[in-house]
């Protein structure tokens, strides 16, 4: 039954993307045929994605530590992992964003810096993991980390509107100040929907593998019992 | 289409999937070994 | 006998094991028995105590805190040339300042809990009737007089080495600094106690902490630019007081919640 959901969850995530470059492409109207607007139709989706998935790993990290079960642990972790993953991929995007709009590479931007800021925050949440061998600790500390890391999100995120900024006002005008004509923002939430797919993807793969090394774990300790 | 807007669209293109793909084969990777692994302990078990 | 039990515990060559004091009614028959154990925050100044006095015996971490922060600032002065008088000193000594604060702080932090190893002190504490909360208090308590001690000194140090003034606000200037050296107590407390049993202890804590220390690091820069340069806070920089507020309160209360999880896991 996994394994099914995993399929189509795949197929339907490629699909979606194929549909969605050629609407951006074909369909959309010529000026938002330039390098700006469609390197943004995945920047942006990107982004959300990521913050969904550290948002989804702060409830994981609150159940685990609610029932003991490490079941939730390993969804907190291998969703983190891929909402790393995608922040990287939204880094990368928007530098070369920057690089065709601002002519540079980077910039100290307050949403770069913050951007950057919580992909290292998350880093050193999968670093630590990597740190700890007992499986119980592991998740009760990378819970108590997960806790921490999602409440300074906020915090990072918040002082954005405060600091001097270079960054486009938030393209969705769900937001007040959205930069994007009306009808041209379909697009993002489309690929959003696609990278939800594909990440969902990985994180069932992901979480079967912590499974798989619980086993070896458990496996390994039984050799050493006799 | 300018070469130039093409040089961007394809780069930054090319970079968001790249990542997602290096990641998607990491985890293939992982998951090889860690199956080789389950092989040899499980065997490890048994031969005790 | 109950007496000579007590005394012997408490006394400990690393200066490491001393268990909270807590009420003995049997000791005094004239007394009324205290039923209650004392209360949260007596209990985490008993650690805080306990701490300082620790500290102050050996003074390892203070001065090896103090002699980096003084190393960190005689390298400043080959990233830039402080005679030139071009340069304005005043608009990034906050940067300056403030890195070497946190770069010495994460001294003292690394210890805080790590000298509780030897001799299994931290299970002993952590086995104690006093709450997680008020050990974390406790501990964190005593770091934030340890660090802020650092940072006077070496505020000094800096005004001195480059001609900086921190008269003409200094009130301000201490009311940003107790701020941000809370913030940076309460998180570096925290990941201190989350790192205490790891292999990779020493390198895992600043890569922990410096990235979720941005908030607070960099108001802290803004402000004490700011206040160095002769500017009062007003109602542009306010905000940045704000947000040193809002991080103290809600990580201290989400620390001493859930610091448990950590501790007695």
């Amino acid at each position: 039954m996994r394994e099914k959901i995993t399929y189509v969850l795949a197929i339907a995530g490629i699909a979606l993307v194929t549909w969605n470059l050629y609407k951006i492409f074909f369909v959309l109207p010529p000026e938002a045929n330039v390098a700006a607007y469609q390197i943004v139709y995945f920047h942006v989706p990107a982004a959300i994605t990521a913050f969904t998935g550290f948002f989804v790993a702060l409830i994981a990290s609150g159940l685990y530590l609610a029932t003991g079960d490490l079941k939730f642990d390993a969804f907190a972790a291998g969703i983190t992992e891929v909402a790393v993953a995608f922040a990287s991929v939204n880094l990368a995007t928007g530098m070369i964003w920057a690089r065709y709009a601002w002519g540079i590479w980077w910039a100290w931007d307050a949403r770069l810096t913050s951007m950057l800021t919580c992909w290292l925050m998350y880093a050193g949440y999968l670093i630590l993991r990597r740190a700890v061998d007992e499986p119980t600790q592991r998740a009760k500390l990378s819970a108590f980390l997960s806790i921490f890391g999602c409440v300074n999100v906020a915090f990072v995120y918040k002082s954005i509107e405060w600091f001097r900024t270079q960054h486009p006002a938030p393209v969705l005008s769900v937001r007040q100040g959205g930069g994007m004509g009306p009808g041209m923002e379909a697009p993002i939430y489309w690929n959003y929907l696609a990278m939800l797919c594909i990440a969902t993807v990985l994180v069932i793969v992901r979480m079967r593998q912590e499974g798989v090394s619980r086993e070896i774990d458990s496996l390994r300790r039984m050799a050493h019992a006799y | 289409m300018s070469p130039r807007e093409f040089q961007f669209v394809f780069g930054g293109f090319v970079t968001a999937w790249l990542i997602l793909v290096i990641y998607a084969v990491s985890l293939g990777l992982r998951e090889r070994r860690l199956r080789k692994e389950l092989d040899r302990v499980r065997q490890m078990v048994e031969k005790r | 006998m109950a007496k000579a039990e007590r005394g012997g515990a408490g006394f400990s060559l690393q200066g490491g094991l001393q268990p909270t004091p807590q009420p003995m009614p049997a000791l005094n028959p004239q007394l009324p028995a205290e039923p209650h154990s004392p209360s949260f925050f007596r209990q985490a100044l008993t650690i805080a105590a306990k701490d300082l006095r620790s500290e102050l015996r050996t003074k390892e971490a203070l001065n090896a805190s103090l002699a980096f922060s003084v190393v960190i600032f005689l390298l400043f002065s080959f990233a830039f040339d402080p005679g030139n008088l071009d340069i304005d000193i005043n608009e990034f000594s906050g940067g300056l300042l403030w890195l070497a604060f946190a770069f010495a702080g994460a001294l003292s932090l690394n210890r805080s809990f790590a000298r509780e190893l030897q001799n299994d002190c931290l299970d002993a504490l952590v086995a104690s009737p006093a709450p997680p909360g008020a050990l974390f208090l406790g501990k964190a308590l005593a770091n934030f007089a340890l660090i802020l001690a650092v940072e006077i000194i070496s505020l000094g140090v800096f005004a001195v080495m480059y001609n900086v003034h921190i008269q003409p606000q200094l009130g301000w200037l201490i009311v940003v600094m107790l701020m941000t050296t809370w913030a940076i107590t309460v998180i570096g407390t925290a990941f201190s106690a989350l790192t205490v049993n790891l292999r990779m202890r020493e390198l895992m804590l600043p890569i922990l902490t410096y990235p979720f220390l941005i908030p607070p690091l960099m108001a802290a820069i803004l402000l004490t630019t700011d206040l160095l340069g002769g500017k009062p806070i007003s109602a542009d920089n306010m905000i940045w007081v704000r947000v040193l507020v809002a991080f103290d309160v809600i990580f201290s209360l989400l620390a001493v919640v859930f610091i448990d999880i950590v501790l007695v896991g």
